[in-house]
Parts: structure tokens; C-alpha cells; sequence
């Protein structure tokens, strides 16, 4: 596999909700390829069980190695640059179980709405940048829908997916700022850190480390 | 480039302008009035809880710039998970500032320490209602409002509970009247704050326990992990100290 610098653009149908002030390109991948490799089985995950645990029991060929260039244990993948102003959406989510026939209460009680808030930005782009292979990297986009969390009501629905070549490599620093949380260790020197998990997945606490906070300053080793 | 709440000076001061001049035209020096004369009838043998947020800081400093330095403070530390340390030391700094020669009482839950008490709140009702029999004052003077919900509405400005009464001195204050208080006294309230009110709006701006999933049920986490997404992810040594 050859690997060349790449600018990814999501032009967005749709604004962008999100969980974290960001989006990994890195988690985005790896998560396609794992719905990719257990098939209809990615969709009866069972919980708190460790992920190499549930890939080695439901007996499925293991993930390929993402088409994303390596530097120490992180790829060469940046966060999202998403420029714009956060807002909240309020809405009332129903139950997902099945409902009795006759009257029922949906201000209190069993059958309660539940009342939720989701920050979304409305953005026309979602720039990513990234050291990998083009061609493997625009089919597994291909599959990717929508970008950021609430995406069944509704946010994030992708217009098109751009991949374009470009001369330098933005995916870790880039003008000497991270681009990506990247642990401490690794960094010479450093303006901001903080706790944060370093490494797909990213809901997995082992990954969590003191890293140099992505778009502050800071200087590989 | 990240998505972030930024509070800046000239929205703050609008808002300031604004608040200072609703507390002469909308009557809330009146409501202050009676609320310090309905106060004064349940003071002995009180304690004033203070979560730190603004409608008990507003009680707080009416309390005690109007009836009586004389007064125990009861404050809660919810433990780093819950609560992020920066916000903690603000509150109680922001007690000491208001009420200087009041006792302070700070009780910190012991779970709070544990990544599971995000999940586990069951634990957290247990342990404080435990703390507040201990410190076993008769009247609790507490920063409810009728206007929060329809239970609160119902309850009335006294409660008597089984070993308590519950005293709600702002009870009748609107959330427009509890910030052109604290603006027009400039009673201080953490800053995260404005960066809740800024992007929820004033009348939703609330400080409750953070990243906490029993209110998963109204979204409050996912508001926390954009405005507070450093304290997301926290490390805590054996000495329960934050890293």
C-alpha cells in the first residue's frame, strides 16, 4: 500500500451534532471496517465486554489494518476542523419498546418522553487530513452516510466525500500545531494537555492518556 | 477550529444592562423584601445549603447580608467526577466571598471519587440524606424555586419532612429575578455559567453535577462534553487526588 497525504472533505447536507468537540478520522475508519468485518453481527454487540474478546468469540476474520499510515501506535489521522458556532437542539425522544393499545400517559410515568439536548453546528464542510492510501480510503468512505452523533433524526447526512492529494502531511502537526490528541510522551514540547483517549476506539478508558490537546501548539520527538 | 462555547465580554455586559434594569422595573427588590421576612421566622437552628449554584448563592447572600452573620453553611462536595475540581474551588471561594464569617460546613461524598458514581446515583441520594441527618439542624434552608417544575410548584415554600423542615426562601423568584440579583449585587457565580447560559439561554442555565448520567434523560451529558469535555476523561491517584 502506498501512502500520500490527503485533504478528506465532507460537503454536508445536513448540520453536524456532535458528542466532543470533535470527530476522529481515525475511529471513523476503524469503525466501518468493524461493522465491514461482523457483518450483521456488529448490530448484537454484547456490552461491557472488551472488543478483542467479542471479535475472538463471534469467530470473525479479525480487522484488517486500516488503509492509514502508522507513526508509533497512532495514525497518521487528523480530528475534525469543523469552523463554526455550536447550537442546541431540544426534542423529545419516545420509547423504542412497543406501546399499549388504548390511552397511555406521555407526560409522566413508564411511557415518558424523555426531553434531550444535542449541541449541532451547522456547517457547509468537515475538512479531515490524513496519511493513507486514496483508492482504500474512498471505498470505505463510500460507506460512511453521516458524520457525528443523532444521525437517525436527521444530522450530519453527507452531500459528497472529496479525497484530494495534497503536498504536506497535516494528519498529526501540522504549522506546529497537534492535529490530533497525542500523548505527552511523544511531545517535546507542549502549550495545552489533557486527559483524552488517544487511539481507536475512542470510548475504551485503557486509551486514555495525558495527550497535547488538538489545535494548541506543540512539538513531535 | 474546535467547537467551542465562547463567552465575551460585550454579551455579558449586554446581559448585565439588561438584568440591572429589570431589577428596578420588575419588582424584585419587593420579592427580596419578603423573602427576607420569611426567612427570619424559621433562622434559628438553620442551616443554609449551598450547591453553589446561583439561585442558593442568591439565597446566601440575602441570608446574610439581611438577617444575621450568625449562620452554618451546609456544602456538598460531589467528588471529582461529578463535580470538576476548578468548579469546586470557585464555589467555595465564591461562599467564603459572600458570607466571610459564616461556619462552613463541607461535606465531600466519598463515592465521588469513583468513575462508577456517574453511573451509580442511587449510592448519592443515600449518602447525602445520611450527611444531612448527621449535621441534624431543624429548619434546612434551601435555593428551590417553584418555577423549576411542576413538583416544586406543588410542594409550597415549606416542607416538613421527618426530622427537618425545608425553608425555600427565593421560592417565588423567577430566573429573571435570580440573575438581576446576582447582577445587580454582583454576587459571584462560577463562570461556567455564562457558557451554559450563552449556549442554552438564561432561563435553562443550571449547575447540577456534571457528565452525570442520571440526567442522561435530558441531555445534560452531551451539553457537558462540548462546554467541559477537559473533565470528561479525569485521573484520580489512590489519595483520591485529581491528576
Amino acid at each position: 500500500m502506498s501512502y500520500v497525504p490527503l485533504k478528506i472533505t465532507f460537503r454536508m447536507e445536513t448540520p453536524v451534532a456532535l458528542g466532543f468537540p470533535w470527530i476522529s478520522f481515525d475511529g471513523l475508519v476503524l469503525h466501518v471496517l468493524l461493522r465491514e468485518s461482523l457483518g450483521e453481527k456488529y448490530y448484537y454487540l454484547p456490552t461491557k465486554t472488551p472488543i478483542e474478546y467479542i471479535i475472538k468469540k463471534l469467530d470473525v476474520p479479525m480487522i484488517h489494518d486500516p488503509p492509514l499510515k502508522k507513526w508509533r501506535d497512532l495514525y497518521v489521522a487528523s480530528v475534525s476542523i469543523i469552523n463554526g458556532q455550536p447550537f442546541v437542539f431540544h426534542y423529545f425522544k419516545r420509547g423504542d419498546f412497543r406501546f399499549p393499545s388504548g390511552k397511555i400517559r406521555r407526560g409522566s410515568g413508564f411511557f415518558k418522553d424523555f426531553y434531550l439536548k444535542i449541541t449541532y453546528v451547522p456547517v457547509r464542510e468537515v475538512v479531515f487530513y490524513a496519511t493513507g492510501d486514496p483508492r482504500e480510503l474512498a471505498r470505505i468512505l463510500g460507506k460512511v452516510k453521516a458524520l457525528g452523533k443523532d444521525r437517525n433524526i436527521g444530522f450530519g447526512f453527507i452531500k459528497e466525500a472529496r479525497i484530494e492529494e495534497v503536498d504536506y502531511e497535516a494528519g498529526l502537526v501540522w504549522n506546529n500545531k497537534c492535529m490530533r490528541p497525542i500523548p505527552v510522551e511523544y511531545l517535546k514540547e507542549y502549550e495545552d494537555a489533557a486527559y483524552l483517549a488517544y487511539r481507536p476506539p475512542y470510548w475504551d478508558k485503557r486509551n486514555i492518556k495525558l495527550c497535547g490537546v488538538p489545535f494548541t501548539k506543540c512539538v513531535l520527538k | 477550529m474546535r467547537v467551542e462555547v465562547k463567552v465575551d465580554r460585550e454579551w455579558l455586559e449586554k446581559w448585565r444592562n439588561y438584568f440591572t434594569e429589570y431589577y428596578d422595573i420588575g419588582g424584585v427588590e419587593e420579592k427580596v423584601r419578603e423573602a427576607i421576612s420569611f426567612t427570619k421566622l424559621y433562622i434559628r437552628d438553620s442551616i443554609v445549603a449551598v450547591s453553589g449554584g446561583k439561585d442558593s448563592m442568591t439565597m446566601l447572600h440575602i441570608v446574610y447580608n439581611n438577617i444575621s452573620h450568625d449562620i452554618t453553611v451546609f456544602h456538598w462536595d460531589h467528588g471529582p467526577w461529578l463535580m470538576p475540581r476548578h468548579i469546586e474551588n470557585e464555589i467555595l471561594e465564591n461562599i467564603r466571598k459572600v458570607a466571610p464569617k459564616a461556619r462552613l460546613v463541607v461535606k465531600r461524598y466519598a463515592y465521588g471519587a469513583n468513575p462508577r458514581s456517574r453511573i451509580d446515583y442511587v449510592k448519592w441520594y443515600k449518602a447525602f440524606f445520611r450527611t444531612l441527618e448527621e449535621i441534624g439542624a431543624r429548619h434546612h434552608l434551601l435555593g428551590i424555586r417553584a418555577e423549576e417544575s411542576g413538583n416544586r410548584r406543588a410542594r409550597g415554600s415549606i416542607v416538613r419532612k421527618r426530622k427537618w423542615i425545608e425553608v425555600y426562601p427565593v421560592y417565588y423568584f423567577t430566573w429573571r429575578d435570580i440573575w438581576a440579583y446576582i447582577f445587580k449585587h454582583n454576587v459571584p457565580v462560577p463562570r461556567t455559567y455564562f457558557k451554559y447560559a450563552k449556549m442554552l439561554g438564561w432561563s435553562r442555565a443550571r449547575l447540577t453535577t456534571f457528565h452525570d448520567q442520571e440526567f442522561m434523560k435530558y441531555g445534560s451529558p452531551n451539553i457537558d462534553s462540548i462546554i467541559l469535555w477537559r473533565n470528561k476523561s479525569i485521573m484520580v491517584d489512590s489519595s483520591r487526588k485529581v491528576l
